[in-house]
């Protein structure tokens, strides 16, 4: 098969469910205190590059529906881009625990700009609103998304398909 | 529950401003956007108004969807006016509460900002309301196109777009399906401390991801049988076209930029 019909395939697909996840979960996706379960899918560049932007795409969408206006849209889906492709990056790496180390940037990344953007805009203190979105990407990551990324690196056959 | 779901807020209709290309249309609200900020005296402002005013009964948008979209901002609205309100020094101070004061400069300022927010959200919005998803899309692919050259991949990015717009009320009815099967498995999603809650998704997330990973490839095998090669040589079945209404809406807001400039130097 066509290896880039088949990345913007899958890549749109995975747009797809981060924004389904989110806005079904709507609850707990947005705000000072969230859990966006929907974060648990960033450690997918670490096998693929094509979910960089399928991640972006789906940051996009899923804050146009909900969120806090054109500001979400812009600095969310730019945090999300940018944690992408470092988890890309750290999956490239010969690192010796990268697979632990790949839900890493979302949290972090998200916490600084995120954390800034509700400052900013809705001005809730700087440091409380990042340690809050910090801790709510970690729970997405590592609760959920690190075992997915474990469960998926043993398994050739899903590496294989979503390669 | 899952229903009522609307991305964008695309209203239907046949007017000049939804015939419009939808390049022009971007186009224009970046200029509107940036002519917002040239204002520097309340009376600029009432062009800015006849212009939204105009646009408004042109599109035949009922004036409920323009309010609904500023629902979303009222907070950050209310804040940047009471900012503005209380720690602007200068002119005649009019009220004073403990060490709060409200000075004619800080009201003036105040109102200047609202205003501006309020146009802002009001111009973007028209844009989404007159505008379908997919022809934004084509619209930014077509501006994102000179790009390409630098290693922008415009057309995948809007093609993926498009694909992820068309699947998610399908992905969102799955979704409810699931839980609901789930649910019907004694599955719990609404109690417990966030940790656990988080945790409680997994039945819910690992069959949305296969089933979504399953159309991918389905999708992917139909777009390769009927000779999918992306961007190179790809013609349209709607093309885009910058035609005579472009023109007219593209000399109107060139006028109201010109007033505007021209309105940084009167007196008032």
């Amino acid at each position: 098969m066509n290896r880039r019909t088949k990345k913007i395939v899958y890549g749109a697909l995975i747009a797809a469910v981060y924004a389904v996840v989110t806005v079904a979960l709507a609850p707990i996706s947005y705000g000072q205190i969230q859990v966006r379960v929907a974060e648990a899918l960033t450690i997918m560049p670490f096998f693929s590059s094509y979910s960089i932007f399928g991640l972006f795409v789906g940051c996009i969408i899923a804050n146009m529906i909900g969120g806090n206006g054109i500001f979400d849209v812009v600095f969310g889906s730019l945090a999300t881009l940018i944690s992408a492709v470092i988890t890309y990056y750290i999956g490239k790496s010969n690192l010796r625990y990268k697979r632990y180390l790949a839900p890493l940037p979302p949290v972090i990344i998200n916490a600084v700009i995120i954390g800034i953007e509700l400052n900013v805009v809705f001005n809730l203190p700087l440091v409380a609103s990042m340690l809050w979105v910090g801790l709510g990407e970690m729970i997405a990551c590592y609760v959920l998304g690190l075992p997915l990324l474990l469960y998926i690196d043993k398994n050739e056959k899903i590496k294989e398909m979503i390669r | 529950m899952l229903k009522n779901i609307t991305i964008g807020q695309y209203i239907p209709g046949d007017t000049f401003i939804h015939r419009l290309d939808p390049r022009v249309k971007i186009i224009l609200s970046i200029i509107f956007i940036i002519s917002l900020f040239i204002i520097t005296k309340f009376s600029g402002y009432v062009f800015i108004l006849l212009f939204i005013l105009g646009s408004i009964c042109i599109s035949k948008i009922p004036l409920g969807y323009i309010f609904k979209g500023l629902k979303p901002i009222l907070v950050i609205l209310i804040l940047t006016v009471g900012l503005n309100i209380f720690f602007t020094p200068g002119g005649i101070l009019l009220a004073s509460i403990g060490p709060l004061k409200i000075t004619s400069n800080g009201v003036r300022l105040a109102l200047f900002m609202g205003l501006r927010l309020i146009f802002l959200i009001v111009g973007t919005s028209l844009l989404t309301l007159t505008t379908s998803p997919i022809a934004l899309t084509d619209g930014i692919e077509s501006l994102l196109n000179p790009f390409r050259r630098i290693g922008m991949p415009a057309h995948e990015l809007a093609m993926m777009m498009t694909i992820a717009l068309r699947f998610i009320p399908t992905l969102l009815e799955e979704t409810d399906k699931i839980m609901k099967a789930q649910i019907a498995r004694g599955a719990d999603f609404e109690s417990g401390n966030l940790m656990k809650r988080a945790k409680n998704l997994i039945p819910l997330l690992v069959p949305l991801f296969i089933s979504a990973f399953r159309r991918a490839d389905e999708l992917a095998v139909a777009m390769e049988a009927r000779c999918y090669r992306g961007g190179i040589n790809r013609t349209k079945l709607k093309q885009l076209k910058v035609t005579t209404i472009d023109y007219i809406a593209i000399l109107v807001t060139s006028i109201l930029v010109i007033i505007l400039i021209w309105n940084r130097f009167w007196p008032w």
